[in-house]
């Protein structure tokens, strides 16, 4: 029953209603209810969560048949056989005046018709509760239970023992009589063990080592060798990217890049590789912001939960997106360290496993307080170098800054003196005039600044004039004006003009001067002309002389040069005494007729020293204070000079020009940054979603892991995140230890112990060999969780030694080979096959980590994304032949080969791969030019390496011989040598007969000398043809 | 173990026969796919092999029609005369007060009606508006929803909730269960094909996922022109004859290997490249429509000229010959025994400059999607073929006002609460109009289909019962209706 979410309309009134669907029938009464089945499940998700073990609220439980009957605080409420005094009925109908509707509102969904027609039919029947449909039974099932430490079982053939693993198969084995399969072949080992724990296949020099390694404990040799490789990093970290649904970019319509997310695939790599225990592996990702003096890569590793879905689609609610975070976090690390399914109580309790929904966002409240922070996060190594680096250059740059030091402290202050007695004061000084009034003739706003510039504010008209005077009073006479015209944040492109482009054309500049004594009407100004105008840069075409001369069209503007200062000056013709105070006009026309090009803001200054002039000149300030008697300076006024001196002494100058030359060389700290986390300053309340549902709270929760598991020990009050990574390490916890052995066997057998990998709980299938796994479980334990020492454990055993070859007489009996009298075949896991493909072809780039890459993909396949947001740029060089881990992971259009083979979209948890067998499977090894080019560098390598072989029988068998060496890792069998030569011969021949075919069929592949172009053709298609094998993808 | 061997005992003696039996070889199929757990003597080597539903089936192959972006119900396929009265009104407080939007701005929002003309068609006289004349020529073979409704209003979340029954990534599509339960009947072509037109939609490739399916369900993107599929060609210099002799070698040193070891998944790797090598041939082949009479193209309207004006969302340079192509291809691909066809077209998103947006994407939908309905009625295909045209929701009765800035108020926003979807074919039933929403088409006030019922609905016309064609996943029977759903049994001819 599904209610409407929504109000609906009737327009007219406009009066809305409530409206849910009209209840169904009621239950059929002939029909018999079972307890177990059609009642125990409506009690346990809708009653219990508060009526049951951890509350029991008015003192009801319903999870009990003795305190069910009993009824709670109010009575009984069931009464068998007369539905019309139970009052269970009337309750949960919503019809008992005192106790209202159950469950109340925000606590769950009331009971439709049909479900209470249920229970009235169950009641009538005689309210049927079997002794043994207590719930207590799900808390025997058996992964809950303690980890046993079994003994090994006696075995009739001890000889086949290597490893307990094989004493708990073989005992079961043998109760089948059944006989364990042989070992597998050395060459099917080798290349067995290098997929399992590397990813890649072994070289044909490694198979060679191992077959000729005649000496006792040749395997065991081999297993560490390959454990010791840093591809194991790579292989076993791709396997746990699935479980972290590890992604490149955010998912949803936007999908954006996450450029920083291979930072937190480096450090599971590195983790990986150091063996560190898993135990620190887990704390570290889930808690790695919150672990004493956390270090970076601490901080890196709780990434993990950055690797959720982003939505950044417009109109998203963020609360929305960060509860459905909250969630995948929460049910992530259900998945991977409980084996529990417990996002199934996200809406409701669950209906199988004794998780309520309360306990559910007990859970969720350890994650509820998380934030997302991107931190600057340098690689160890990268980190190291610069430090390194940084201590040479320091040593280097010591010298030169204390070469200023010295000079500053021993020689400047005689060369300042030096300085001062060859007064420079006596160069050109531009004293600022301070404007006494400032009008613009069409209304614009002046407004003097503390550094007595004019700001034009308001209106902006074409051609407006400015007005300004200025007073001034000088023993020597006026001989130049200085307009600097300024930039302001409050301009258009921060001016100096006020044109939208922030420029402005000074049409023309004029001064004039009359005594400022003098009464107004006798005091008519009089035009001073000016020459000589001159600044720091004029536009194309606009020079400032046309500023003075009579043409009022053109003028002075500094387009492109925008938002800087700039300055010109004007000559007297004849210098102005100023003795007596003087009132300066200086109109500022700006008559271009091509828009309001009028000045933002600009200042004006004059000098007494005869021209030519400077630009710039000597500082006013400074020139006063030279001025003044040396004795009489206060400190400050000395520091001023001083200051002003060290701007200008040449030789500090070379000192401080040789330290910023050498300051260039400085080595570049890391930019690479990391996604991490962090937790609130004050912990996010959490709540109980009603029905799943964000916006409808409930109750309050506190932080606790679920009941039906050991208690959790907190480090202080406040528990949290770290809590819960010892919580799921400690002694007591049943389940992580046999969900983790658990999933490392199925990536080494292809099933689990407990095949549902994913889920230990009561809908589990049950263990094939309970105590095997057990016995892992605690192995893994008493190793101190070391994830490569039980791995090693495991592949030392017989029982993973075993041939593959499937056993017909067992086809019936354990189809499934659930009994492990075999080895399983399986095809190797997307990332694999390319990296195959591209190892056997000599292609392989096997650098170890770093940012994702973007080997080729069709052009096309991007587009299906919105409105073709992800762009994809082919990764340059080397880059274009990484392994597939190492491939862009775009959620929304996934590389198309990853997804071809079954790779995990990485939306959630991925345990275990699905494994399909299709034709665009085919295609793909086919055709896509990824894989074709590797077989056209296979084609190449096989002529290489067989140079000395001739174009007869002999040669070209010798040349299958070792093409399917270098592809299939083993020797080829007479008839597959035929099969490989006939093909080569025929396809050499249809080759022949159409040269050109052959030309482009080889592309861009050298032909080794002492080859043709058919020859390489033909070799190209046979090794097309060998990376095509069900053999060549399957690890057997 | 014992659950294995039981339904693979049971999936044996009762293929075919018990009603059961859908559900045994649903979950047959996906025992048969984890590789390496088969008998030998097993022959499982095509996981598509066509299958027979449990219950009598009214349609057997599926053309799921996406407008991706969501189009406007209020301008297609609703009318509300009230709401054109009540044009410029602020809505009441109460219909807005807990109701979330991406975009509209509460405060300002005020509700608008159509500028669209509603017409009676066919014997039953539905009504459409204006933007859809040859859609209304094919009223009488259309299964109009005017009271759907759903639980997404963004665009990706509610994508996936259409096509795969849960607002979330991760689920297999509505395509991969029917391929999934039922193979296909198509031998040199995958089982589940999707078309685009446009831009790319917002669920990308998730929209026809197999979520925890292998992929061999997930749906098969092809190409109207060039390479029909990803890879299909040789490459340069190989020819058929080379490719040819080339297959010849690797089946044989496949059967080599099989002989020693007995793995059945290597004979099912030679009928994947079998299956390979037949596409090569039929791709290429179902694209060519050489063999199409100008009637045909006609009627699709293929050949038509694309409108001059084309910067739209949903626009492009062809767009108008892709979709119609498009159209063609789905017959063409249901003539050839393909189960399902998708056909994508984005964005009908129109927040804004609704009129000549929704004007551009009807015009390019129109013609094209009746010419499909009245083509397999013609060629006797109608029948078994169920087409549906569904969106992932409506669109407001109130003006989008970005902002808050009245100036912008030329489109529509999310609205999950009430939209159209149509049938035709495949057991639906024709002129019909089912269910109806309230005078500003904000709600259904009669028959509300959720699309988890649709998706009930769409099962039941397959020979599904909704609720047993589970699979088991992370511990739960999951189902395409997840929680919900119920068949609309007014919906069935």
């Amino acid at each position: 029953m599904r209610h409407l979410p929504f109000p609906v309309v009737c327009l007219g009134e406009m009066i809305l209603l409530a409206c849910g669907l009209s209840a169904g029938a009621a239950a059929d009464e002939i029909q018999s209810i079972d307890f177990v089945k059609d009642v125990q499940p409506l009690l346990r998700t809708r009653c219990v969560s508060c009526h049951g073990p951890e509350l029991s609220e008015s003192g009801l439980r319903l999870d009990q048949k003795k305190r069910a009957f009993e009824g709670g605080d109010n009575g009984r409420i069931v009464v068998p056989g007369e539905p019309g005094k139970s009052r269970l009925l009337t309750i949960v109908s919503g019809d008992d005046d005192e106790i209202g509707l159950m469950p109340p509102d925000g606590e769950g969904t009331p009971l439709s018709a049909e479900e209470i027609g249920l229970l009235r039919t169950w009641i009538r029947q005689g309210a049927n509760w079997p002794a043994d449909a207590e719930p207590a039974a799900q808390v025997s099932h058996w992964a809950f239970q303690p980890v046993q430490r079994p003994s090994l079982p006696p075995v009739a053939d001890p000889g086949w023992i290597e490893s307990p693993i094989d004493a708990f198969v073989l005992a079961k084995l043998e109760d089948e009589g059944i006989a364990p399969s042989p070992p597998a072949p050395r060459a099917t080992l080798i290349r067995r063990l290098f997929f399992d724990l590397l990813g890649l296949p072994p070289t044909p020099a490694q198979v060679d080592t191992y077959l000729n390694d005649q000496r006792p404990g040749a395997y065991r040799r081999l297993v560490e060798r390959v454990l010791a490789s840093p591809h194991y990093g790579e292989r076993w970290g791709r396997h746990w990217l699935d479980l972290a649904r590890y992604a490149d970019s955010d998912g949803y319509e936007k999908d954006r890049p996450r450029p920083h997310a291979w930072r937190y695939r480096n450090w599971v790599i590195n983790a990986l590789n150091a063996d560190m225990p898993y135990d620190r592996f887990s704390a570290l990702q889930l808690a790695g912001d919150m672990v004493p003096d956390a270090s970076i890569e601490d901080r890196v590793a709780s990434g993990f939960h950055r690797n959720t879905l982003h939505n950044t689609e417009g109109g998203t609610d963020k609360e929305e997106d960060r509860v459905k975070k909250t969630v995948d976090r929460t049910n992530t690390m259900g998945t991977i360290w409980l084996g529990m399914t417990v996002g199934c109580a996200q809406c409701h309790s669950h209906k199988y496993d004794p998780l309520t929904q309360r306990e559910y966002y007990q859970l969720y409240s350890f994650f509820n307080s998380i934030d997302e922070v991107d931190i600057s996060a340098p690689l160890p190594l990268e980190q190291a170098q610069y430090e390194i680096a940084k201590a040479a250059y320091d040593e280097a740059h010591r010298p030169l800054t204390e070469k200023v030091n010295k000079y500053v402290q021993e020689r400047l202050p005689q060369a300042q003196a030096a300085w001062e007695a060859s007064s420079p004061q006596s160069s050109v000084v531009w004293r600022p005039l301070d404007p006494s009034n400032a009008v613009s003739r069409h209304g614009a706003e002046l407004q003097k600044q503390d550094d007595l510039s004019l700001l034009a504010k308001g209106t902006n008209e074409v051609a407006d004039v400015y007005t300004v005077d200025l007073l001034v009073e000088s023993s020597q006479p006026l001989t130049g004006l200085r307009l600097e015209v300024l930039p302001d944040e409050s301009l258009p492109k921060k001016g100096p003009g006020r044109a939208d482009n922030g420029n402005f054309v000074l049409t023309s500049f004029r001064l004039l001067a009359a005594p400022a004594a003098a009464a107004d009407d006798q005091s008519k100004p009089v035009e001073i002309p000016l020459q000589t105008a001159q600044a720091d840069f004029a536009q194309n075409d606009w020079p400032v002389a046309a500023a003075i001369n009579d043409n009022a069209e053109d003028g002075w503007a500094v387009s492109p040069q925008i938002g800087k200062r700039h300055v010109a000056t004007f000559e007297l013709v004849e210098p102005l005494p100023a003795t007596e105070a003087t009132r300066l006009t200086v109109v500022l026309d700006q008559h271009y007729a091509g828009g309001s090009h009028n000045l933002g803001r600009f200042r004006l200054s004059y000098t007494t020293t005869p021209g030519p002039h400077t630009l710039e000149g000597f500082p006013s300030q400074i020139a006063d204070l030279l001025a003044m008697d040396l004795a009489e300076r206060t400190p400050e006024q000395a520091k001023q000079v001083t200051d002003y001196f060290r701007t200008i002494d040449p030789e500090l100058a070379t000192l401080q020009k040789a330290v910023a030359n050498h300051a260039r060389q400085a080595p570049k700290a890391s930019t690479v940054r990391a996604q991490a986390v962090v937790q609130t300053a004050t912990p996010r309340d959490t709540r109980i979603h009603i029905r799943g549902d964000f916006l409808n709270k409930g109750e309050p929760v506190e932080t606790r892991p679920p009941s039906v598991l050991h208690e959790l020990q907190p480090r202080a009050e406040r528990i949290d995140r770290l809590d819960l990574a010892g919580w799921l390490f400690a002694d007591e916890n049943p389940l992580m230890a046999r969900v983790t052995v658990n999933r490392i066997w199925q990536r080494l057998f292809g099933t689990g112990i407990v095949e549902t990998v994913d889920d230990f709980g009561t809908q589990s299938d049950p263990p094939s060999h309970p105590q095997l796994l057990d016995w892992l479980a605690g192995e893994f334990h008493r190793q101190g969780f070391h994830l490569k020492q039980i791995q090693r454990t495991i592949v030392l055993s017989n029982t993973y030694r075993q041939s593959s070859a499937t056993r017909p007489e067992l086809a019936d009996r354990d189809p499934e080979n659930r009994l492990l009298a075999r080895q399983s075949r399986r095809r190797v896991e997307a990332e694999v096959i390319r990296d195959m493909a591209l190892h056997v072809s000599g292609l392989l780039v096997n650098t170890l980590g770093g940012p994702s890459v973007r080997p080729p993909q069709p052009t096309e396949y991007s587009g299906l994304t919105y409105a073709n947001s992800a762009k994809w740029s082919v990764s340059k060089g080397g880059d274009a032949y990484r392994r597939g881990l190492y491939t862009f992971f775009q959620r929304t259009s996934p590389y198309p080969m990853l997804m071809t083979f079954d790779s995990p979209d990485s939306t959630a948890c991925c345990a275990e791969r699905s494994l399909s067998n299709t034709p665009l499977q085919a295609l793909t090894l086919w055709n896509d030019p990824v894989f074709f080019e590797c077989a056209q560098s296979f084609g190449r390598r096989i002529l290489v390496e067989t140079a000395g072989c001739r174009d007869d029988d002999g040669g070209l068998r010798e040349r299958a011989r070792r093409a399917v060496k270098l592809s299939l890792g083993r020797e080829a069998s007479d008839g597959e040598l035929q099969d490989v030569v006939a093909l080569y011969q025929d396809q050499h021949r249809l080759l022949l007969a159409d040269p050109a075919a052959a030309k482009s069929l080889i592309g861009k592949t050298k032909v080794p000398t002492d080859a043709t172009v058919t020859e390489l053709a033909a070799w190209t298609i046979v090794g097309r043809t060998l990376m095509n094998l069900d053999e060549f993808i399957t690890k057997e | 173990m014992d659950r294995l061997s039981n339904a693979w005992q049971q999936s044996r003696r009762d293929f075919l026969t018990s009603s059961a039996s859908g559900l045994g070889a649903a979950a047959l199929t996906s025992l048969l796919a984890k590789e390496g757990v088969m008998a030998a003597t097993v022959d499982h080597s095509n996981p598509l092999a066509p299958k027979l539903p449990p219950l009598p089936a009214r349609a057997k192959q599926c053309i799921f029609i996406l407008p991706a972006g969501a189009p406007s119900h209020l301008d297609l396929f609703d009318p509300k005369p009230k709401l054109r009265e009540l044009h410029g009104e602020k809505p009441p407080e109460s219909l807005v007060k807990n109701v979330r939007f991406a975009f509209v701005k509460k405060e300002t929002a005020v509700l608008a009606g159509s500028a669209r003309e509603f017409t009676r068609h066919g014997e039953c006289g539905m009504e459409l508006s204006d933007y859809l004349p040859h859609l209304g020529s094919c009223a009488d073979d259309l299964c109009l929803i005017r009271s759907m409704h759903t639980d997404a209003f963004n665009h990706h979340p509610a994508q996936l909730m259409m096509t795969s029954g849960v607002p979330r990534f991760g689920r297999p599509s509505m395509g991969s269960w029917l391929t999934y339960g039922l193979g296909s009947e198509a031998e040199s072509l995958p089982g589940y094909v999707v078309l685009t037109a446009g831009r790319g939609s917002s669920g990308g490739v998730s929209n026809w996922s197999s979520g925890f399916f292998p992929s061999t369900y997930e749906g098969v993107v092809f190409r109207s022109q060039g390479e029909p599929v990803l890879n299909l060609n040789n490459p340069p210099g190989v020819s058929a004859e080379m490719q040819q002799r080339g297959l010849a070698t690797i089946s044989k040193l496949n059967a080599r290997r099989l002989e020693k070891l007995g793995d059945p998944e290597i004979s099912s790797r030679i009928s994947s490249y079998e299956l390979a090598f037949r596409m090569q041939a039929a791709a290429p082949e179902l694209i060519d429509l050489s063999d199409e009479t100008e009637k045909t193209l006609d009627l699709y309207g293929v050949t038509r000229p694309e409108p001059k004006k084309h910067s739209y969302r949903g626009g492009g340079a062809h767009v108008y010959q892709q979709f119609a192509t498009n159209c063609l291809l789905a017959r063409r691909l249901i003539e050839r025994g393909v189960r399902f066809v998708t056909l994508v077209h984005a964005s009908w998103d129109h927040h804004s400059n609704l009129d000549e947006e929704l004007g551009y994407n009807a015009g390019m939908a129109d013609q094209p999607i009746a010419g499909l309905i009245k083509d397999l009625k013609q060629r006797g295909l109608l029948d078994t073929t169920l087409l549906v045209f569904a969106g992932e929701f409506g669109r407001t009765p109130l003006w989008e006002n970005r902002g808050g800035n009245q100036k912008d108020k030329v489109g529509r926003d999310h609205h999950p609460f009430g939209f159209s979807v149509f049938l035709a074919g495949g057991g639906s039933k024709g002129g019909v109009v089912h269910g109806a929403t309230d005078d500003i088409g904000w709600a259904p006030t009669k028959d509300p289909v959720h699309v988890n019922d649709l998706h009930a609905t769409i099962m039941h016309l397959f020979g599904f019962d909704h609720m047993r064609f589970t699979h088991r996943f992370r511990g739960l029977n999951v189902r395409l209706t997840d929680q919900g759903g119920k068949v609309v049994s007014e919906l069935l001819a």
